[in-house]
């Protein structure tokens, strides 16, 4: 028996110096044009839009291309395989011209075609090949053909290059939409030659080739040397490695192992920073993680129980103590890199004799005995949920809230609290297209409180805000929309549903001689422009 | 320490005028095996640690002051340091000392217990009664002992509790087996036919000549399993199974800092220390004791 602790300790030890596994083809001097990204885990699947984790998208990102993009280091809009567009007054109907001459990894020609076809998979379910469940068409736009707040009526091809995009409904954020990665047009020939499996043999016209898949251990891709955009990528191969543990990444990475990582403890930044090879880099904050308090139960069904809470939380200290500093205290669920975020809106002071009042108020002079869950993966918006979740036991230990720590693995964790198993629980959100509509909406209001995956994990509902959310969603005018999300903030910092712990501005750390890497808000980079330097 | 001994040392110690008891000839041999000792002051002084902790330190092991995170160790009355909570170290030590000894205790307690029923049982009565407890030690020593405790906390719920519960439970088949096998051979001893065929109760044969017969190997085993059982409670508390926060397990405390392992290497190397000594000690102490019990060792 006592044989086996030492041996646990030894594969620990083994996996944290070797980073986990084989490491051939890394890029120590032979071949510079290699760039290995080391990062938390694995792909799901590696069809654009039938996934919603990070993980797969950072690396359908860099297969496929999407009819819009974002700009490097920020959401603004910008041409990609659309080099143009044109909208009608009424907003209804959006126009998109073509760049041609592009051409799908299969050798396939891009044009209006594609597009429809990429389009009708998404939205009709009676597509023979809507094979899977989209869930991120049926977020951004209203669901799917048929039902009643579908946005997109229908999609044709004017001729080869021109595309035309007809709305039931004018949308506020349809070019933030369709920008995002998961409406990546994938070649209709791939879809149909691979069919379900197409996540497995994702074909794009994106800088990268799919080459190889490990599963859980690396994803493969090579430099596409016929992309659009002339001289780029600039790297032969794009090497994406599983490292879930943070300090083994680390360890990697200063072993020479990976080139590039990200989920970086905060804590390890600063050792980064004393290291002459090694430079630090920033993510813009666009993300926000917070403590979601399951509404439906008491005794949080007391709006006064809530306000209680969050004015034990010492949101500074945490973030000294687990950000290194980088982060900002958040009073609102957007960050304020995000139009229309309300800074006038002031935050519930940490106060814990207010907080004792609060909570005899509602009815608990002597406190009272609960669940906290905390997530038991690092997330960029929570680098280290367990430790955070400590430190706010004890906080909440003062004003006699009793709290047990609970957590569940990763997987199971999203299922239940989606299911509102839990009485209070840690969850974060990063911005997808930089629309207040796609915190707001998709976090808070009350079509997104139906379990079973339920996005307003706080199951929070509340018919004002939801009548100025839809409002709001629908309108094109970025004043008046401007003014109905600063509204709804003052409704959600009134009721209290989450305590806003903290906008993040995740770390990533790489070889000093990295060039041309600018880190995306949104959490997925595209590695056209990176390269080594001298 | 047992009729069949004093018999044997009678015989050996024939002419020695005032015979010592069996428990004070125990000790004067111990006295001199010198690594026996070295691990039986190690357990004294973490027992003494461990039964004084309120006295000896002057923080909380629990609670949070995020502002004196990673205090190296010696600074500002830490003379541990402080962890990536800001608690003191020390304290937490001296208070994993308690949590580790007292579990190492019961959990074996409760396995030898158990464990040596079950084994008389079988040895004794034999035929379907054997069959069936030993198929079950054997299915039990089948897996591996850490996977079947992590078996018994993912099923009764992640809890200190739990694994005490989860270690007594996969350590049971050790001491039934040792229990089974010296009972097997006394049975065929003379003593015991003579109670037999004096008509003595079956019960009485079993309490009062078989147990105390085959505890010797019993109380080594289990000193030795002390230190298996901390080990196992440290192991399932650095995979999140043991302990929750704020409890300052050691193994617990092993799995939060491994991350500071460059930032901050006291936060790993002290409660891996103090692990290893612990463990060290019991085992010391445990291969000592078998050397003196051993008859075969006896001048």
């Amino acid at each position: 028996m006592k044989k086996y602790l030492p041996l646990i300790f030894v594969v620990v030890l083994v996996a944290a110096l070797t980073g986990c596994g084989v490491s051939q083809e890394t890029s120590d001097g032979a071949d510079d044009s290699v760039l290995v990204f080391g990062r938390g885990s694995d792909s799901v699947s590696l069809d654009p839009a039938n996934v919603t984790d990070g993980e797969s998208i950072k690396v359908t990102k860099n297969i496929f291309d999407t009819l819009l993009d974002y700009a490097e280091g920020s959401t603004e809009v910008v041409p990609a395989l659309a080099e143009s567009w044109e909208s009608s007054d009424d907003g209804l109907v959006w126009t998109f011209y073509l760049r041609k001459g592009v051409k799908f990894h299969d050798g396939t020609d891009f044009n209006a075609d594609a597009v429809v076809f990429n389009f009708n998979r998404w939205m009709d379910k009676d597509n023979p090949y809507h094979q899977g469940n989209f869930p991120y068409y049926g977020y951004m736009f209203g669901g799917y053909k048929g039902d009643e707040g579908h946005v997109i009526k229908e999609v044709v091809a004017k001729d080869d290059y021109t595309v035309e995009i007809r709305l039931n409904f004018p949308q506020g954020p349809f070019l933030s939409n369709i920008a995002m990665a998961p409406f990546a047009i994938v070649s209709p020939k791939a879809i149909k030659e691979y069919g379900e499996k197409i996540g497995e043999h994702p074909v794009g016209t994106g800088p990268f080739v799919f080459e190889e898949w490990v599963r859980n251990d690396k994803i493969v891709l090579k430099k596409n040397e016929n992309y659009w955009l002339e001289g780029y990528p600039k790297l032969d191969k794009l090497i994406f490695k599983s490292i879930p543990d943070n300090s083994a990444r680390f360890m990697a990475l200063q072993s020479g192992d990976v080139d590039l990582i990200d989920g970086v403890n905060p804590d390890d930044v600063t050792l980064a920073e004393k290291n002459p090879a090694l430079k630090v880099w920033l993510r813009p904050s666009m993300n926000v993680g917070y403590l979601a308090f399951n509404t439906e139960k008491p005794p949080f069904d007391n709006v006064k129980v809530r306000q209680a809470l969050s004015m034990a939380v010492n949101k500074q200290a945490i973030i000294d103590a687990f950000y290194n500093g980088l982060a900002e205290p958040a009073k609102n669920p957007i960050p304020p890199s995000i139009w229309s975020y309300n800074d006038d809106i002031q935050d519930y002071e940490y106060n814990l004799d207010k907080a004792r009042e609060l909570l005899a108020e509602a009815g608990y002079p002597n406190g009272f005995t609960t669940d906290f869950w905390y997530m038991p993966v690092p997330r960029p918006y929570i680098p280290q949920g367990k430790k955070i979740a400590e430190a706010m036991q004890a906080d909440f230990e003062k004003i006699g809230v009793k709290t047990n720590l609970v957590t569940e693995e990763w997987a199971t964790y999203l299922e239940k609290t989606g299911n509102g198993e839990h009485s209070m629980a840690f969850l974060g959100w990063t911005g997808d297209n930089g629309d207040p509509d796609n915190f707001l909406y998709v976090l808070l209001d009350k079509d997104n409180a139906v379990a079973p995956d339920a996005g307003n994990i706080a199951f929070y509902k509340n018919d004002e805000l939801h009548d100025i959310l839809i409002k709001a969603q629908q309108s094109g005018d970025i004043k008046e929309r401007t003014k109905l999300y600063r509204k709804a903030q003052e409704i959600i910092h009134e009721d209290a549903p989450w305590i806003p712990l903290v906008h993040s501005t995740p770390p990533l750390i790489g070889k000093k001689n990295i060039v041309g890497f600018v880190p995306h808000p949104t959490g997925s980079d595209k590695f056209v422009k990176v390269e080594f330097g001298k | 320490m047992s009729q069949l001994e004093i018999s044997n040392d009678n015989q050996v110690y024939v002419n020695t005028p005032n015979d010592p008891s069996p428990l004070l000839e125990v000790w004067r041999r111990l006295k001199k095996h010198k690594l026996a000792m070295l691990g039986g002051a190690i357990i004294i002084s973490f027992i003494i640690i461990a039964l004084f902790a309120p006295l000896l330190t002057s923080y909380p092991y629990d609670g949070a002051v995020l502002e004196d995170r990673f205090l190296p160790p010696l600074s500002e009355g830490h003379i541990f340091g402080t962890d990536d909570l800001g608690r003191d170290l020390f304290s937490r030590i001296v208070y994993g000392a308690q949590i580790s000894l007292r579990v190492g205790f019961l959990a074996v307690v409760g396995s030898v217990i158990i464990g040596t029923i079950l084994g008389l049982l079988a040895g004794y009565y034999g035929k379907w009664i054997d069959m069936l407890i030993s198929r079950i030690f054997d299915i039990m020593l089948a897996f591996p002992s850490i996977l079947l405790a992590i078996a018994i906390v993912t099923i009764l719920g992640r809890s200190l509790t739990n694994a005490l519960l989860a270690i007594a439970i996969v350590n049971i088949p050790t001491y039934g087996r040792l229990v089974r096998s010296k009972v097997l051979s006394l049975k065929e001893e003379e003593f015991v036919m003579a109670a037999k065929a004096l008509g003595m109760k079956n019960r009485r044969i079993i309490l009062h000549h078989l147990l105390p017969n085959s505890l010797t190997p019993v109380i080594v085993q289990g000193t030795l399993g002390i230190a298996t059982a901390i080990i196992e409670t440290a192991a399932l508390g650095f995979l999140g199974l043991g302990a929750q926060p704020p409890t300052p397990e050691w193994g617990t405390m092993l799995a939060d800092s491994k991350d500071y392992i460059q930032l901050a290497p006291w936060t790993v190397v002290l409660p891996g220390i103090s692990i290893m000594l612990v463990v060290l000690g019991f085992n010391l102490f445990g291969d000592g004791l078998r050397d003196v019990l051993d008859p075969k060792m006896k001048q």
